[in-house]
């Protein structure tokens, strides 16, 4: 039976739409007034006209097409690093048993709990005596595979995948790896996307480890470029309309890829593995 | 009852496979499992030691990579935080036994830090979760353009950590903020959001709920797709409302991944960083003039900066961090499990 | 200079526990791979923070076929930001540029006996004379080892909005009102009248800018003279004291640099603010349709300074003696114009601020007031060795400013000084 839900159901889920959104459209009132209004006392509420004028500046400051592209391939590749160990792992842990595994379970969600505040500086020590700063690589290379990840694959899997299915695949002689490429996969696959997806903005909007690793290089990422906008010449007060407008084209890539790969995500969603 | 046609995840139960994306393919048949001896055959063999081996290979990757980025770090960690560091100094010092811990441990500030983490952690996690699940509820009905509504809520995640502060910082402005503003013109007094500390708690856990909440929804949502239908229907025809079936259905049926939600938001709540450090306006940026709103992990990374022995007492304020958060996790855990096994 | 890194450490990476047992006990990265000489397609590289004017000057010299390598120069937004990355390369004992910039309230931690091992000695008798004296003990150890080169200096001035003193019957006219600016109690007294007058505007822009301004003239406020720690004295007791009194008469109670302290720019939010050289930008641009500010020869008490950075080497580096070189040149007189023409550094080079004074020329912002020769004269004001810096300067001047904020937000003096002591005691 099809039961359209009704007028309460839009109305909360559109008051929190536009909770979420307001921020992001606050950004974008301040990126298009001019410097001077942007700090004035009662702000703004509409978008003055002088966006494009800001966004402009934005690409003349800063090298944002490289950065863009740095981004876009450091948190491509995190994402798909990601997905692919955090699924091998989630996939072992949940349905396939061998000694320690709740024990090292557990201890994967520990992991978790490590503040990372502290560990840059072991780690750049690291980095740096392995000749690895400056590099791409390097950026993304805490991000191979997450606890996260893992954790959130295993708990997902749990119910996706009827063990009969495994069992089937097993007594049918297909090895561990062909079991898990033809059973496992197709069903993790909405969970694969998630992961995908929410790996590649984590990495994306990443600042202090960029900045620390990659510095001296000319590699940049999008936040480490934007960080540069608050240079402001010979002066330390920011030039917030241009900082907001330089948030909001940082932004736009994301919400770009997020639109074309996000109707394909929820529909993936949609069509979730069914616990028997 | 008629098919979803709209919905193809909620399927009978049964019929799993044809209801996702397709069966899987029907492997060639295998050779025998012993010789006509009795011995086993070499492909047996590769197969029971692909059995015994591969759940581990699999995870190799994992802690491999967690070797080298979280063990090595949390373990030279641990070992500096037993010396002495002089500042900017080359090398480490000489040992002080537990000396840094009980620094840390007797300073007031640590004290108002692990209070406002708890409770900035409180105010944001437990109505995140809460809402979370109100949402992904309401995601998981007959909505028109339900793509487009399901995507908006991720929305606040595109938006980087410190963009948000910058956004949030100026909304919540002591005098010249917009939500100041807003509550002049319903007649409501100026909140001192910088200055007060239960209302600072409040606009960083906005801050912090506003980002995560959609994420969260999300991962609820999917695993409300996967409850089957007929458990609805059932309950349906028992005369259960919605608010019933949601309740008596769906919670329980999302079980392992609101535990999953809790888990991560608790670890995540008590990490809390860049969102009040940069809610300070104050370049020390030490969370509040008065340590109002300074959580634990702000504590870790100032102390790292501080005059006397900076990285061995951060290192000493890190571990004991470490221990909080793991038994915040187990108590939620366990509180949680008890609470499952009651209403069974 | 820049590290070619080498395939067979990639290999060793597959080896982790063994490299992670090595890289524990090595302290510096290896030096063999860096030549000792510099050829012409060599980079010799610096980090500063904000912007210290170089981007000209370092391009003149990338363009000079004469010179024998090339600079490169990085640029963090934020001193805060840049604060963190040097202390942990410091630690890690790699990854820093052959030359820093550093904040000169951060520079007297890097002179105590620990830190400074860390840098380079600079020490140089033919520059004795470069630079104003104050700024240039400022970058010594206590046994005279240079470590750092300064470049900006921030000599106060006090701008002021001569159209809202008019409004509240006051001289506005720019060698009137020297006399307002003469003590620190004709400044409060006046204060006093001028909110009177004006209620819905504040005198000055910030407690914490009046504190500042005033700390800056006590002998010995946080440390005696071997660093031991004493902030029971009378001098520092005194600006707590006068400041926390006159908050709700005087003060904005905005913290510097928030939104509300930028708010107040553009709405008459206050009529005075104690100006080093790199503030007049901030006004201008903060307020560039503002007109009635103008800018005091005069300063309470004397004089002061706020600000201005030095250059270091770390021992880092693999070529200290180009570094030095670079760190010279970039302080020389030619440089320093250069630089106070592109950011407005006022430079602490004193052959420098000769020249910007005898070019005389004016400000028509500031109701065109001869800005370079009121610095001048404001860096000879300022008596150097006051305030004694000792190692925990900048920590202990943090916590001085939130005692004071806490008193901004409604807290109470005594409560908020019991607790500035306490964190004061805990520094050791």
């Amino acid at each position: 039976m099809i039961r359209r839900p009704g007028a309460l159901v839009y109305a909360l889920l559109a008051a929190f739409v536009l909770g979420s959104a307001f921020p992001l459209y606050w950004s974008f009132i301040i990126g298009s007034v001019t410097r001077e209004r942007a700090t004035q006392n009662p702000p703004p509420l509409v978008p003055g006209g002088h966006f494009l004028e800001n966004a402009s500046r934005v690409f003349d400051r800063i090298d944002f097409w490289s950065a863009l592209a740095n981004s876009v391939i450091i948190s491509g590749f995190s994402a798909l690093s990601v997905v692919m160990f955090a699924t091998l792992a989630g996939y072992s842990f949940a349905k396939l048993r061998f000694r320690g595994s709740n024990a090292l379970m557990v201890f994967v969600v520990m992991t978790m709990a490590i503040p990372p505040q502290l560990a840059l500086i072991p780690l750049l020590k690291e980095f740096s005596n392995l000749g690895l700063t400056g590099t791409q690589f390097a950026v993304a290379l805490p991000w191979l595979v997450t606890a996260f990840g893992v954790f959130f694959m295993r708990q997902y899997l749990v119910d996706a995948i009827p063990d009969e299915l495994i069992d089937a695949a097993r007594v049918d002689g297909c090895s561990m790896i062909r079991t898990f490429w033809t059973v496992a996969v197709p069903a993790a696959r909405p969970a694969m996307a998630i992961l995908g997806l929410f790996t590649f903005m984590q990495v994306w909007t990443d600042f202090m480890w960029p900045l620390l690793v990659l510095q001296g290089s000319d590699v940049q990422t999008l936040q480490t470029a934007l960080d540069q906008l608050k240079i402001a010449p010979g002066q330390t007060l920011s030039d917030m309309a241009l900082l907001q407008a330089g948030t909001m084209l940082a932004t736009v890539p994301l919400l770009l890829l997020f639109i074309a790969t996000g109707r394909h995500l929820v529909a993936g969603i949609m069509q979730g593995a069914v616990k028997g | 009852m008629a098919q979803d046609h709209d919905l193809p995840g909620r399927g009978r139960g049964n019929n799993a496979v044809l209801d996702r994306g397709g069966p899987p393919r029907r492997p060639k048949k295998p050779g025998p499992a012993t010789t006509a001896g009795g011995h086993p055959t070499r492909r047996y063999r590769l197969s029971r030691w692909d059995l015994k081996a591969s759940p581990y290979l699999y995870i190799l990757p994992f802690f491999a990579v967690f070797a080298v980025i979280g063990l090595y770090p949390m373990l030279y960690i641990g070992y500096l935080s037993f010396f002495s560091w002089p500042r900017f100094g080359a090398e480490h010092g000489s040992s002080v036994g537990w000396e840094n811990y009980v620094h840390v441990l007797q300073d007031p500030v640590f004290r108002k830090a692990l209070v406002n983490t708890v409770g900035i952690f409180l105010l944001s996690s437990v109505p995140q979760v809460l809402v979370a699940t109100v949402v992904a509820a309401l995601l998981d009905t007959h909505l028109r353009g339900k793509s487009w509504w399901r995507m908006s809520v991720l929305l606040p995640f595109v938006v980087a950590p410190a963009a948000t502060a910058l956004i949030f910082g100026s909304l919540f402005a002591d005098k010249s903020g917009f939500v100041n503003d807003v509550l002049g013109g319903i007649g409501l007094p100026d909140v001192s959001w910088h200055g007060h500390r239960l209302a600072s708690w409040t606009a960083i856990a906005t801050m912090v709920n506003w980002r995560w909440t959609g994420y969260n929804a999300l991962i609820l949502l999917a695993a409300m797709r996967a409850v089957p239908g007929d458990l609805y229907e059932a309950a349906a025809i028992d005369g259960a409302s919605r608010v019933r079936q949601f309740l008596h259905v769906t919670v329980p049926s999302i079980r392992t991944t609101l535990m999953f939600v809790i888990i991560t938001s608790t670890i995540g709540g008590l990490q809390i960083f860049t969102e009040p450090r940069l809610f300070d306006t104050n370049l020390q940026h030490q969370g509040g003039a008065d340590y109002q709103y300074q959580t634990l992990a702000m504590y870790v990374f100032n102390t790292a900066n501080s005059a006397v022995d900076p990285y061995p007492r951060a290192a000493a304020a890190a571990w004991l961090l470490f221990v909080l958060i793991i038994i915040f996790a187990l108590v939620n855990f366990l509180l949680i499990r008890a609470l499952q096994r009651r209403s069974a | 200079m820049k590290k070619t890194p080498r395939p067979w450490r990639r290999i060793l990476a597959l080896g982790a526990a063994a490299t992670m047992v090595g890289s524990l006990t090595t302290a510096c990265g290896d030096g063999d791979d860096a030549a000792n000489a510099l050829g012409p397609d060599d980079i010799l590289t610096i980090t500063t923070f904000g912007d210290f004017g170089y981007a000209d000057v370092i391009k003149g010299w990338n363009d000079d076929p004469d010179r024998p390598f090339k600079i490169k120069e990085t640029r963090i937004a934020q001193w805060d930001t840049w604060k963190q990355t040097l202390t942990a390369d410091l630690q890690a004992g790699t990854g820093l540029t052959d030359v820093v910039a550093v904040e000169g309230d951060a520079m007297p931690q890097f002179l105590s006996e620990a830190a400074s091992e860390q840098f380079v000695d600079l020490t140089d008798s033919s520059l004795d004379d470069r630079w104003v004296e104050y700024k240039y003990q400022a970058g010594q150890t206590a046994d005279g080892k240079q470590i750092g080169y300064p470049t900006d200096a921030g000599p106060e001035a006090f701008c002021y909005r001569a159209d809202l003193f008019e409004q509240a019957g006051l001289p506005s006219d720019r060698d009137d009102v020297s006399k307002i600016f003469s003590t620190w109690d004709e400044y409060f007294a006046t204060g006093q009248e001028f909110v009177k007058e004006l209620p819905k505007t504040k005198w000055y822009d910030a407690s914490g800018s009046i504190a500042q301004a005033m700390l800056n003239q006590v002998e010995f406020p946080f440390q005696s003279a071997d660093n031991e720690i004493d902030v029971d004295n009378a001098g520092l007791k005194d600006v707590f004291t006068t400041v926390t009194d006159n908050v709700p008469t005087l003060s904005t109670r905005a913290v510097q640099w928030s939104d509300d302290w930028i708010a107040n720019f553009t709405n008459d939010g206050f009529a005075t603010m104690p100006c080093p050289g790199w503030m007049f930008a901030n006004i201008k641009s903060s307020a560039p349709k503002v007109k009635g500010w103008d800018i005091a020869d005069a300063f309470p008490g004397g004089g002061g300074n706020w600000g201005g950075s030095f250059l270091a080497v770390p021992k880092q580096s693999d070529h200290p003696k180009e570094a030095k070189q670079v760190a010279n040149w970039l302080t020389d007189t030619e440089q320093e114009v250069g630089a106070f023409e592109k950011a407005g550094a006022y430079p602490a080079n004193l052959a420098a601020q000769e020249e910007l004074t005898s070019r005389g020329e004016v400000d028509p912002y500031f109701n065109d007031a001869p800005t370079a020769q009121i610095l001048a004269n404001r860096a000879k004001a300022v008596p150097p060795g006051v305030p004694y810096k000792g190692d925990k300067y900048s920590d202990i001047l943090g916590l001085l400013q939130t005692a004071i904020q806490r008193v901004d937000e409604g807290g109470s003096a005594d409560d908020s000084w019991k607790t500035f002591t306490q964190a004061v005691g805990r520094l050791n």
